[in-house]
């Protein structure tokens, strides 16, 4: 049997897409950022190894090994990468927190670069993101497998909830203790995604490097 | 393609073609069954100790194969059995005149690749013939998923009681908001109790508060106690085989029925499959759950069946496993219990696999409430199938577990249901059901359609519970004082299994009046046409009893 | 002796419990009349041994009725299983070729000694990366000397042993 490549998951992409029609996704942006349909105005580069911060109006952002610069640069949905990460910053900037962009590379599993990410941010709060578009927020002195707010359905979020989820973040980073981000339980997710949503995360697996220890970034908007 | 053939638009529209597929990548273990990197099937037993399995030294296994070498397979014989060829034990499966317990011995002393490569040999057809006889219990059975997404006890408890009307032996619920555990235990045990003695229930929370409820009697049994095939997520699920069977013997020191969940397709989900196929890794699951002395098993890929349910051949791998777990003696609930696929004929044909042979539980969790109201995220079939799957039953002469109801019967039920809910919660000093929530649960279809209580109230409620140590004794006392005695009689009665024992073992449930009927003095017999289950007599015609049948006399 | 010999002991003295060894409760035969219970005779305990079946303060299953729940004549803390019970399921199970589970079932007659919140600590103590191996060991002796629970000391003795070998115990 062939390896699944990348010009099928690209295929069985675009045809969900295809299918999914224009009513859902990327459609619902929030007004105030720039979409922006191209997965390509987005350019990533690592500037050292992350160290704990020491600000306290810090909101890291941790990007799982593949997110924005790998791979198709888009979520399950087809929301490019670059789109997600803006309305991110732009949810905290809006709260008057600052984000702060960081890679984890030794591992892929969502909880555990939302632990590591909190245990880096000056404030304790950090927001974490596969490529797929699971997201977690996350807080310094949980366990791994706990989490403030999770956001298990990759294919439900739209660039409103990452907007949301970047307001939240900052809020809880301020001490306050927002109301949870809206979610939609989409109950045929399962059946339309659960299978391309695991070769997502198994691609992204793939770049997980072990022995990596988390970096900075400097995050530039083409 | 700039012009479509229209034949082509009209399918690219269908229900299934909703659904998502992906082509088989079995470097990363994206393979339902067969995967080259499956091992060779092999065992040395030296002194007692099995040295080697599968291709591995005894130096080189990691904590689940430690665990199966050590716990789950019959050193005595492994090497006898691991001699006979894999057909014949496949056809060993099917043959009539070799009876369950023949094939129950084999198994006991195979190793994880041997059944993986016995399975292979197996169409499907064959494997329902397996399950047929090989299924512990004789008597087949269903379980129910009974939830809502306001967490609202009045409706809980009229749902509960109409699905053990309907038939369903056990029923589960969660929580759509973490607090309400206690709550919702309650509601299901009350419930439960009213519409079929007998009923087992249980609540799937956090393993502390799941085990707590169970102490105080507000639950009946557990399941949601999970088992994975590989090293690295069985540590990602913050568990091992060593923990997960300290656990299970935690439940039955407190004489709590049990049962471990696991199913195909959560390994490669969760990224490290290590190249073995989705089936490879169920059966050590299994495995592991025989090693733990764990009576049964659910499985049938669960949570994952989007999974297996997008690869070749995935469905096939469901039936597959759910037979291993009966050749392998545990009890099996087997699956169903989740959205799979937006066809009704796939939903319909996936359920076929457990349906048509039988399983101690054909679903292990039916929604008997409207799939939104389903907080496990939806099952196969729902409250608005049943009558589907009442005349499926009626048209194959199948017992499914269910029987066809009345709507008078229900809607009387449902409002003593709800009466005695809210009697209990005003014994108990819980927030107040109304007699317009009573009315209301009556007759709603779901949440819906009930008013809104208020949350803040019933989640401190529901946390003073667990402070005040409410226990299953406490509902009896409360049912009795305001005019449900045979209600509190019924409850007491799930009490006192939690004395006795008896249905810690393999497929256990109670009949209506709380005799254990399990798989020890209601074995699977089954040995060919005339034997094991056979739906006949009364039986058959409350199932052959549908409401919408016309009679001559109608006419 | 290195990590393996002493894993390869544990597990050949594991077997031999397993196999019908000296491990099962010895008190247990004799109470049933001199013999073992076996499930063509003897299940369910509740309808064919029901004089066997006693709650943890030696009541009977007749005694546990609406009335004494009522009148406070039965609490709700005695409505538990015994160990003894459950050595009689484990010879029902073993009766009818599921030492496993048996083998369960007297693990749980074990632990019926051990208070609920010690259980729970002692199963979060098992969970991976959560305990050294000394921590480990010393959870199996108290398990030995404290509650008697000899099939549950060697197992979490196997398990020290194995977490050790596949470095899933907490580094220190």
């Amino acid at each position: 049997m062939a390896q699944l490549s990348e010009a099928v998951v690209r295929e069985v992409v675009k045809e969900i897409l295809a299918q999914m029609g224009n009513g859902s996704a990327p459609a619902s942006a929030a007004p105030a950022v720039s979409n922006g349909d191209s997965v390509a105005d987005l350019t990533i580069r690592e500037v050292g190894v992350a160290k704990p911060g020491t600000a306290s109006d810090e909101v890291v952002i941790a990007l799982a090994p593949a997110f924005g610069d790998k791979l198709k640069k888009r979520t399950i949905t087809g929301i490019p990468h670059t789109a997600v990460l803006r309305e991110l910053m732009a949810g905290i900037e809006e709260e008057g927190m600052k984000p702060r962009i960081i890679r984890v590379w030794h591992t892929s599993d969502v909880a555990f670069v939302g632990k590591r990410g909190a245990e880096l941010s000056g404030s304790g709060i950090s927001i974490a993101i596969q490529s797929r578009g699971t997201t977690v927020i996350h807080q310094r002195d949980l366990f791994p497998l706990q989490n403030i707010e999770l956001f298990p359905q990759a294919p439900v979020l739209t660039l409103e909830t990452y907007r949301n989820i970047g307001r939240n973040a900052a809020r809880y980073a301020k001490g306050d203790s927002p109301a949870p981000v809206p979610q939609i339980s989409d109950q045929m997710a399962r059946p339309k995604y659960q299978a391309i949503a695991a070769v997502y995360h198994i691609r992204e697996t793939e770049f997980v490097d072990s022995s990596k220890k988390p970096m900075d970034l400097e995050v530039r908007f083409n | 393609m700039a012009k479509r053939q229209k034949r082509f638009e009209v399918l690219d529209a269908r229900e299934v073609n909703k659904d998502g597929f992906v082509t088989e990548w079995p470097e990363v273990g994206l393979i339902a069954m067969g995967s080259p990197n499956d091992p060779q099937p092999s065992v040395k037993v030296a002194n007692g100790m099995i040295v080697e399995m599968d291709g591995k030294k005894r130096e080189e296994f990691d904590f689940n194969e430690l665990f199966i070498a050590n716990y789950a397979i019959n050193t005595a014989v492994a090497e006898q059995m691991m001699a006979i060829p894999c057909v014949e034990i496949a056809r060993k499966i099917v043959d009539i005149n070799v009876p369950r317990a023949e094939v129950a011995k084999i198994f006991s002393g195979l190793t994880p690749a041997k059944i993986a490569a016995v399975m292979d040999e197996l169409n499907v057809v064959e494997m329902m013939m397996g399950i047929q006889k090989m299924r512990a219990r004789r008597t087949p059975g269903n379980q129910a998923h009974v939830t809502n997404m306001q967490d609202n006890p009045v409706l809980m408890a009229a749902d509960a009681a109409e699905a053990t009307y309907y038939g369903f032996d056990e029923i589960e619920t969660t929580v759509a908001v973490f607090n309400y555990g206690p709550m919702n235990a309650l509601a299901l045990l009350v419930g439960g109790q009213i519409g079929r003695p007998g009923a087992l229930s249980q609540d799937a929370l956090e393993e502390s508060i799941e085990l707590q409820l169970g102490l105080r009697g507000l639950t009946a049994y557990a399941e949601t106690v999970s088992v994975y095939g590989t090293e690295k997520v069985f540590i990602d699920g913050d568990d091992t085989p060593w923990s997960k069977g300290f656990l299970a013997s935690a439940y039955a020191s407190r004489g709590l029925k049990m049962r471990f969940t696991s199913g195909t397709g959560s390994e490669v989900q969760m990224a490290y499959a290590e190249g073995k196929s989705m089936l490879y890794l169920e059966i050590k699951c299994v495995m592991i759950t025989k090693g733990a002395g764990v009576q049964g098993l659910q499985n049938g890929s669960i949570s994952c069946i989007g999974v297996p349910g997008g690869v070749p051949g995935g469905i096939r791998a469901v039936l597959a496993e759910n037979l291993v777990t009966t050749c392998l003696d545990l009890e099996v609930a087997s699956g169903n219990d989740q959205t799979f696929s937006h066809s009704p004929f796939r939903r319909t044909a996936r359920l076929m696999g457990q349906f048509l042979p039988g399983t101690d539980f054909i679903f292990s969790g039916y929604s008997a409430v409207p799939n939104y109201d389903n907080v496990f995220a939806g099952s196969n079939f729902d409250s608005d199938d049943y009558d589907d799957f009442l005349i499926l039953q009626r048209d194959l002469k199948v017992d499914g577990g269910l029987r066809p109801v009345r709507e008078a019967e229900i809607i009387e039920l449902r409002h003593k249901a709800a009466k005695a809910i809210q009697a209990v919660f005003a014994e108990l000093g819980l927030p107040a059901i109304t007699d317009e929530e009573v009315e209301a649960a009556t007759y709603a279809h779901g949440s819906n359609d009930m008013p809104a209580r208020d949350k803040v109230q019933d989640t401190k409620a529901a946390q003073e519970m667990l402070k005040r140590g409410v226990t299953g004794v406490d509902v009896v006392k409360a049912l009795a004082k305001r005019g449900f005695p045979e209600v509190a009689e019924a409850v007491l009665n799930i009490q006192k299994q939690r004395v006795s024992g008896d249905y810690l073992h393999t497929s256990a449930i109670l009949d209506k009046d709380f005799n254990v009927v399990a798989a020890i003095n209601d074995l699977n017999d089954y040995q060919g046409p005339g034997t094991g289950y056979r739906l006949q007599g009364e039986r058959w015609e409350q199932l052959a009893n549908i409401r919408h049948a016309m009679s001559p006399e109608d006419i | 002796m290195s990590q393996q010999d002493i894993i390869a002991a544990i597990v050949k003295e594991v077997l031999a419990e397993l196999n019908g060894g000296n491990g099962s409760a010895p008190a247990a035969a004799a109470a049933a009349n001199g013999r073992t219970l076996n499930y063509k005779t003897d299940y369910p305990l509740a309808q064919k041994r029901r004089e066997l079946v006693k709650t943890a303060t030696g009541k009977s299953l007749d005694d546990i009725t609406l009335d004494a729940i009522m009148s406070g004549a039965v609490k709700a803390e005695e409505i538990r299983i015994t160990p003894q019970t459950l050595e009689y399921q484990a010879q029902i199970a073993e009766s009818i070729s599921r030492p496993q589970l048996a083998r369960n079932m007297r693990r749980a007659g074990e632990l019926t000694r051990v208070p609920d919140e010690r259980v729970l600590a002692m199963y979060n103590a098992l969970r991976p990366n959560r305990s050294t191996k000394a921590e480990l060991l010393a959870i199996a002796d108290e398990l030995e000397s404290q509650y008697g629970a000899k099939v549950c000391a060697n197992f979490v003795r196997e398990a020290a042993g194995v977490y050790e070998a596949r470095d899933v115990l907490k580094k220190d």
